[in-house]
């Protein structure tokens, strides 16, 4: 508990004092509760003219809510061991996120009782210690000072006493209650759902989100009667394909897939393969709580590594990616093919009929090439491929992928079948009507924002209007928040019990890092309100729902996972003449341009549109920031007429219409190489209007032409609106010059010439004009970024900005090239201009062992360490910016203002008390985690281990937080003087080569060159 | 002249360097050894002509150019491969490329010091009072006018020798000036 | 226009012996002195309101930069550089021409600088305290700009890195403003002895009195001053070519494509010869006209100034092409995309061809007597050259930061408003500068240029000159 009284101390009493009575009039609560509204909502722009008020407005909020406390259980870890607890360490507690019907088991960093860092749970199984973009980023939320923080009864402040009130008047027999929830994926809710159902049999539940891949489970509903979930594994595949299906990215439901499938990305090894019996060594070693995040590292050395002595070491596989938008998987892909999504539904009719799996004559003549080609691999790989697509396609489609995988034999092998449920939209269009029809007594609606995500046919807004009572739970007054008579404020994940079901139906304990900081409560208090008529404790609900006796709880809390709860594997058998019956009777859906819808990248359905690190992460392909765009092909914007007028220091963007079924939205344009021509596509989650400073107004809202009946894609009209629109890119140029930045090669010239990367460096010898430093003795920090297995996901940028209180700058600042990210991916297209391929290369300072910014520094600010590491003295830097100019990488940020100005004091909650905030005018850059290094050292000094040429270090004792969340283990750091170390392994791959190494600057990063393993048919 | 010890000397006025010049290698003939020029530019020979030795500020640049030279290599040194040695850019701590630029600065900057404070010290400046202004027509020397002043304290002073002798050079003007 | 009365009076003082043809030495004391003498005219008021006021707003910016950051400027990643490093080598450069003249020239015995030396070294002042602000300026955090200057502080006690150009340009331009402010002051110090004479009131007396020292202008002055003055000069020549040397190497030193360049040093050096020139000969132009000293400020003198101009200017030309030749022939595909890429077609490509007509051809016009010899004319060049030496040190900086050698870290650099008006500033700087050295001081070394009248033996010789020379014929011997 010490450490949450510090909480207490560090917010409450700080204003307390000054603020007192004021922080109790009425007069101020209504005050602090409107103020945040108003704020400007470019504060992030630096523009902002009310900067002081809304700072002062966010911490006066926050002290005079912090207030409101309730008695809170406590936190195991504490409970157990006070004594343990090193003020000024941190701490590590398992936990996981539910998302989207799914759960990333995370790791939480604790510092003096304040989590600041997440990261994945080396014991989960769909995490495997890597965590994504949005679950890094969601620590944010929890400080975010635009949360809702009181419950509100018509836009007023009110009290929970007053709710409970109301919500006891709701009838006994749930005669009209409505209950309206996102995907239930918590035991505990779904147990209360149950007792709620027979206590109040009239009353009904419905699920609702945005994205869901219902049609996924409708697919097996046709195929084997039954709703069952399909499980990969991508370690046994050899032939992956992927129809409109970015299972490597944004429709990834279990980090796990991009570990298992890039570990398949590593060529199977062709000359003397360098051994990695040391890093395998380490694999399995238990980790206790504190130690979890530590454990990470085993793993990553276990999955990254090829497949030990004993397997056949299996090589490379080959991915096809059929799809209409130019994703992270088609950036992956060996073979990629463009389709319109109604397309893609043909093509995999034909691919069936190719396979033999359904009858039938082929529809599209033109993709035969392709389709004969295609099936010729996977009969050759019969039990060793995968076939997959994407929720945005029907139901038949995926009935007609289950009995392809059938057909061959991957089913039961690569591919098995687990039990789920169906969530149908039709259920909520139900519920509207029921709503129109005045058939709702009272509508409870936990989480989700349904009035502004809803099929925009629903006009789910002026329905709940309809409801004589209706309740929001939500982390922020949103667009449901402001209509619902009531708003009740939400706990964030990190502040609430729970337990949450994941992909494979393994079960985690929501364990929470911090007490609410605010008066918020979670759903299942909510409906264990309902049920009960008195609060709940969370914690006893989710302890009662989980069985278990002391000892497994605290297993459980210490793991993160209830052991064996991973969902049994059915056999289901697909039924060949329904799935035909499902196709002949398949609509002919699309028309000439047709519109799809996406989850934003950053911010998925909008929940996230408030979060800053999210909001300037970079789109993974067009790399824009701050905003969304209907993306489109060079020729189709070129038919439309419409283009992008390139500024030096941004983009002015023709805007459109995009009218489908009579709705309208206005939205700029974005041409990006590789999309499919007449098809656009729109990232959702922007255009949000009722939210906090970050996040409001920024973008267009694409759910306000998304119909119910095309929730994946819908035909739709274009037309050019006058007038362009001012984006910005943290990208403005997209070809490698023919330079060889990145090195890539097929599979087929790879084991020909295994060392293709390294030509250069091999017949142009290189040599110093002095005698060179020393570093063959101690520790040598390296990297090894392998160019074959990074996606491109961004989520190394967050874990970076997370672990290094990197500022977030704003629209404005990124248009002047002013973004801070001390690690991004640069991303560059090869070959045709309107069907080209896609690279991606992480970029952070390369630690040169002959560094050319700190020749250049006058005040030695930046120099080298004994450990070869190219170190910034910020408190030393006067900021000439010489560094920079002479980086031949430009690796080197420079704070151009006081980018920390803005942060208000909730949200410096989040900043990692281990990294320095760097003060404007002076340079900053990556360090390869510095602070984790010392930490590790400090650990191995206290432990009294002995210091041998590797240094007192265990393999991968510790990582850089870019390293430590990739799921695809393609940045890999560690000790190159240690010989059992897998950076020190990987630097001995043919594959490893120096960026302009003939500067011979000597980088202590290197990349693996990138390999592609095309099908020789379709060259 | 015993009951006059305040005599500075006698000052003849000429209006052109060439007169100046006869009459100061006229009066070095005629024995006088303390005589002092004054002129509003400096006039070539005269120094010989009045049997001047030449100047040493030369040597005490040359010490200056030694002096800065000197520290400009210690200080690098000392500063860079003994005080805080820093591993920069994989470069030795010390090496001589590097610091000749500074090395060629510093010289420079302290014999320039030595040239102008050295020649301040060496005329004895700053100096506000001197028996030369104490010459009615003293402003002319920063004009047009050459003036020669043959002092007191020479062995050949006389008043009256010397006034002649002046007068016979050609000085528009003779005066006697105080100390 | 600004000083007519001066105009009137001096002609009224000199007109008899000018056109008896005999100024005497005293006509020169006369010359000069009046200019500082007279009663300060309401104009010249005017003139010091004005380029005040546009010093304030040089105040004004850097009081907001100060304030709010390096932001306020256009400079960004990659192009970590944009006017302010501009704008230092563009007044560095100006100064050159100064110390050149007052230095190299005397070494080589050129007579007709005597007139304008002292002019052009003050302008090298000016230009060099322009040139200051900006490395002060310029970093992130001006308060700590002291810890460039190898003196122990109470952070980090830590050293400097002395390989750095940067701290090179330190020594270098620091050393270079003490030099050139004590080979003025020593220039200055008869001449002020001089006003001290002539002053009517107690306090000028007073104040020359103390500047110059006690000066009496006695053959031992005379000889440990021209020993000084010897030196001096012997040692500002090899300074000056140092200074801009050391200045480039801010970017030879670099690994820039463009910047990584060993010709820089002479190209630079002939660079700022270059644009110092073009800048006395503006001043010149103007100062001769309100001062009414053509007497004294020849056509000769100009005409020998363009002809320095067409001399650097051609050297400039040739540095240009040797860079794409060097780009072409060294095969290195950085190199060559920064000179036929960015430079000649990119998206600077205005300003390199900007740079190209100011720098290269407008000096060619020189080759004609007719046109080096025409007032209008030289001074519109010299104004050309100037814009045309700012674009090359802009080309240099700009071109070559904003596209190196990732593509994906490529940018552009446009200036804000607060680069723009804090420019414009330092110009007021300058100005203001001049505004009180011409009120107060000898703005032409008075005792030098009577030295140099006593050398030509007769007089009437050297009136033949000035009068000659005053009309635009070619003077003899005074060349030689």
């Amino acid at each position: 508990m010490i450490q949450i009284q510090g909480i207490g101390n560090q917010t409450g009493k700080k204003f307390w004092r000054s603020l007192d009575e004021l922080s109790n009039s009425p007069k101020f609560q209504n005050w602090v509760a409107q103020e945040f509204p108003e704020g400007a909502a470019d504060v992030m722009d630096g523009k902002s003219r009310r900067k002081f008020l809304q700072v002062m407005a966010a911490s006066m909020g926050l002290a005079g809510l912090t207030a409101c406390r309730r008695p809170v259980e406590k936190i195991l870890p504490y409970a157990k061991s006070v004594e343990g607890v090193v003020m000024g360490n941190s701490l590590h507690f398992a936990t996981a996120m539910p998302f989207n019907g799914g759960a990333q088991g995370l790791v939480v960093e604790s510092f003096d009782g304040r989590p600041i860092k997440i990261e994945g749970n080396t014991n989960h199984p769909e995490s495997r210690g890597a965590a994504g973009t949005l679950a890094q980023a969601s620590v944010l939320n929890l400080y975010d000072p635009d949360r809702s923080k009181e419950v509100l009864a018509d836009g007023k402040p009110s009290t929970w006493d007053s709710f409970s009130k109301v919500a006891a008047t709701l009838p006994a027999d749930g005669e009209g209650v409505r209950v309206l929830s996102t995907l239930v994926n918590s035991p505990t809710l779904a147990g209360l759902r149950g007792q709620l159902a027979s206590k109040m049999p009239k009353a009904k539940w419905v699920e609702y989100e945005a994205f869901t891949d219902d049609t996924l489970i409708e697919g097996s509903q046709i195929a084997f009667g039954d709703a069952l979930r399909p499980q990969f594994d991508f370690k046994k595949a050899n032939v992956v394909v992927a129809l409109d299906f970015d299972f490597l990215e944004l429709e990834n439901r279990s980090l796990g897939w991009v570990k298992d499938f890039s570990a398949r990305r590593k060529p199977a090894p062709v000359a003397a393969p360098a051994s990695h019996h040391g890093a395998a060594a380490d694999a399995h070693h238990a980790a206790p709580a504190a130690e979890a995040h530590h454990g990470a590292p085993a793993a990553t050395e276990h999955a990254a590594a090829p497949p030990a002595a004993g397997e056949a070491t299996p090589g490379m596989n080959r991915l096809y990616a059929i799809e209409s938008n130019f994703t992270l998987t088609g950036v992956m892909a060996d073979n990629r093919l463009r389709l319109k999504p109604s397309d893609v539904q043909n093509f995999v009719f034909d691919l069936a009929r190719a396979l033999g799996a359904i009858t039938g004559l082929q529809i599209l003549g033109q993709q035969d090439r392709w389709i004969k080609a295609l099936a010729k691999d996977l009969q050759a790989n019969r039990g060793k491929s995968i076939v997959l697509a994407g929720s945005r396609q029907p139901a038949v489609v995926h009935a007609v992928v289950a009995l392809i995988n059938q057909t061959l034999g991957n089913a039961g092998e690569t591919v098995t079948y687990t039990k789920d449920v169906r969530r149908p939209v039709a259920a909520l269009k139900e519920l509207a009507g029921e709503l129109n029809s005045g058939g709702v007594k009272a509508l409870v609606i936990l989480g989700g924002n349904p009035v502004y995500d809803a099929p925009v046919d629903l006009a789910f807004g002026d329905a709940v209007k309809k409801a004589p009572l209706s309740i929001h739970l939500g982390p922020e007054v949103n667009e449901t928040g402001v209509i619902a008579k009531w708003h009740l404020p939400e706990s964030h994940y990190l502040e609430a019990w729970g337990d949450v079901a994941s992909n494979d139906g393994s079960i985690s304990i929501v364990q929470p890092l911090i007490e609410p900081l605010f008066a918020t409560k979670s759903a299942i208090e909510i409906v264990g309100f309902l049920l009960a008529g008195k609060w709940p404790k969370g914690f006893e609900l989710v302890k009662a729902q989980s069985k278990l006796d002391e000892a497994g709880w605290r297993k459980a809390l210490h793991d993160g996972l209830l052991a064996g709860t991973a969902g049994a594997s059915v056999k289901g058998a697909a039924d060949k003449t329904k799935v035909e019956a499902a196709v002949n009777n398949a609509p002919k859906t699309g028309g000439r341009i047709e519109v799809q819808f996406f989850p934003s990248h950053n911010l998925w359905d909008g929940r996230f549109a408030n979060n800053a690190w999210l909001q300037e992460a970079p789109d993974p392909m067009s790399k824009l920031v701050w905003d969304n765009a209907a993306v489109m092909s060079p020729k189709t914007a070129k038919e439309l007429q419409v283009e992008i007028i390139p500024d030096d220091v941004g983009m002015y963007a023709q805007k459109i219409i995009v009218e489908i079924g009579g709705q309208k939205v206005e939205a700029p344009v974005y041409v990006l190489p590789g999309h499919a021509d007449n098809t656009v596509t729109l990232m959702c989650g922007y255009g949000r209007k009722e939210i906090g400073r970050v996040g409001r107004g920024i973008g267009y809202n694409a759910f306000a032409v998304r119909p119910s009946t095309g929730l994946g894609f819908a035909s739709a009209n274009i037309t050019k609106a006058p007038g362009t629109y001012y984006m910005v890119s943290t990208q403005e140029h997209h070809s490698q010059e023919g330079r060889p930045i990145v090195q890539e090669a097929p599979l087929a010239k790879y084991e020909k010439e295994p060392h293709f990367a390294k030509e250069e460096e091999e017949h142009v010898e290189l040599f110093s004009l002095f005698q060179e430093h020393d570093y063959s003795k101690g520790n040598q920090w390296g990297m090894a970024i392998d160019l074959n297995a990074c996606t491109g996901c961004n989520s190394c940028l967050i874990a970076c900005q997370s672990e290094n209180n990197i500022p977030v700058v704003g629209k404005e600042q990124v248009g002047k090239g002013r973004e801070m990210h001390w690690i991004r991916l640069d991303r560059y297209f090869t070959g045709d201009e309107e069907d080209p391929q896609a690279v991606y290369q992480p970029m952070a300072c390369q630690q040169c062992e002959n560094a050319p910014c700190e020749s250049v520094c006058p005040v030695a600010a930046t120099v080298h360490s004994p450990e070869g590491l190219n170190d910034m003295a910020y408190n030393r830097c006067v900021g000439t910016r010489y560094c920079a100019n002479n980086c031949p990488y430009k690796v080197r940020r420079f704070n151009y203002l006081n980018f920390h100005k803005d942060m208000d004091e909730l949200t410096k909650m989040v900043q990692n008390p281990d990294v320095t905030v760097r003060m404007r005018g002076v340079m900053e850059k990556c360090n390869y985690c510095v602070q984790r290094i010392q930490e590790a050292k400090i650990k191995a000094k206290a432990e009294g281990r002995a210091s041998g040429a590797a240094g007192p270090y265990k393999v991968g004792e510790f990582m850089t937080a870019c390293q430590q969340t990739c799921a695809a283990d393609a940045i890999v750091f560690g000790n190159i003087n240690d010989p059992e170390s897998k950076v020190s392994q990987l630097k001995k791959d043919h594959r490893n080569y120096a960026l302009l190494h003939e500067l011979n600057v000597k980088p202590r990063t290197t990349y693996l060159a990138k390999l592609r393993n095309p099908n020789p048919e379709l060259a | 002249m015993a009951d006059k010890p305040s005599i500075h000397g006698l000052v003849a006025d000429f209006d052109s360097p060439d007169k100046l010049m006869d009459a100061v290698k006229a009066a070095r003939k005629a024995g006088y050894t303390k005589m002092e020029a004054y002129t509003p530019f400096p006039i070539h020979g005269i120094d010989d002509a009045m049997g001047a030795k030449p100047s040493i500020l030369g040597y005490l640049v040359l010490g200056g150019s030694a002096t800065g030279l000197t520290i400009a290599v210690l200080l690098q040194w000392w500063t860079g491969a003994v005080d805080y040695p820093l591993v920069i850019a994989g470069k030795p701590y010390f090496a001589l490329e590097p610091s000749i630029p500074i090395i060629f600065e510093l010289t420079v900057l302290l014999s320039a010091f030595v040239a102008v404070f050295g020649m301040i010290g060496l005329n004895g400046l700053p100096n506000l009072y001197h028996p030369i202004f104490n010459y009615s027509g003293h402003k002319g020397i920063t004009d047009d006018r050459f003036v020669l002043v043959i002092e007191a304290s020479d062995r050949e002073f006389d008043a009256t020798a010397t006034r002649d002798f002046l007068t016979a050079q050609g000085a528009d003007k003779l005066e006697l000036i105080e100390a | 226009m600004a000083e007519l009365t001066h105009a009137q009076e001096m002609k009224e003082r000199l007109t008899p012996s000018l056109t008896t043809g005999h100024p005497t030495y005293h006509d020169v004391t006369e010359a000069v002195s009046i200019i500082a003498e007279v009663k300060t005219h309401r104009n010249w008021y005017i003139a010091l309101a004005i380029s005040t006021s546009i010093t304030g707003i040089l105040g004004l910016m850097l009081a907001y930069l100060v304030a709010t950051g390096v932001g306020v400027w256009g400079n960004n990643s990659p192009v970590g550089w944009g006017w302010d490093i501009t704008n230092f080598v563009f007044w560095i450069g100006i100064g050159h021409a100064g110390t050149l003249i007052s230095a190299i020239l005397f070494l080589f015995r050129q007579k007709w600088r005597t007139s304008i030396n002292r002019f052009a070294e003050a302008m090298t002042l000016f230009a060099v305290a322009c040139a200051g602000i900006y490395p002060a300026v310029h970093v992130g955090r001006p308060w700590r700009a002291y810890w460039l200057f190898p003196i122990p502080n109470e952070f980090l006690n830590m050293w400097q890195n002395f390989r750095s150009p940067l701290l090179w340009d330190v020594f270098a331009v620091s050393t270079y403003a003490t030099v050139s402010a004590l080979f003025w002051y020593v220039g200055l110090i008869p001449d002020l002895a001089t006003f001290r004479d002539r002053a009517k009131t107690k306090g000028k007396q007073i104040a020359y009195g103390i500047a110059s020292l006690g000066w009496r202008g006695s053959a031992t002055h005379w000889k440990n001053y021209e020993k000084s003055y010897m030196i001096l000069a012997g040692l500002s020549t090899p300074l000056v070519l140092s200074v801009h040397t050391i200045v480039s190497f801010d970017f030879a030193v670099s690994i820039l494509p463009g910047w990584h360049t060993t010709i820089f040093p002479p190209y630079f050096v002939a660079g700022a010869i270059f644009s110092g020139f073009a800048m006395v000969v503006t001043l010149m132009v103007i100062a001769r006209w309100i001062y009414k000293v053509e007497h004294l400020v020849t056509m000769t003198h100009l005409e020998n100034m363009n002809k320095v101009i067409l001399a650097t200017g051609t050297i400039v030309g040739y540095a240009y092409a040797t860079e794409f030749f060097t780009a072409w022939y060294s095969g290195n595909p950085y190199e060559s995309y920064v000179f036929f890429v960015s430079r000649a077609t990119g998206p600077y490509a205005w300003a390199y061809w900007s740079m190209i007509s100011c720098n290269v051809i407008s000096p060619q016009f020189f080759w004609f007597k007719k046109l080096r010899t025409s007032l209008p004319f030289m001074f519109v060049i010299s104004i050309v050259v100037n814009i045309g030496m700012w674009f090359e040190r802009f080309v240099i900086i700009a071109t070559s930061l904003h596209r190196d050698y990732l593509p994906a870290s490529w940018g552009y650099f446009r200036p804000s408003f607060v680069d723009i008006l804090t420019f414009f500033g330092t110009f007021g700087l300058f100005i203001t500068l001049f505004v009180f050295f011409t009120r107060f001081l000898p703005i032409i070394a008075i005792s030098e240029v009577k030295g140099m009248m006593a050398q030509t033996h007769h007089e009437e010789h050297f009136l033949d000159e000035a009068v000659a020379a005053s009309e635009g014929k070619q003077p003899v011997g005074v060349a030689h």
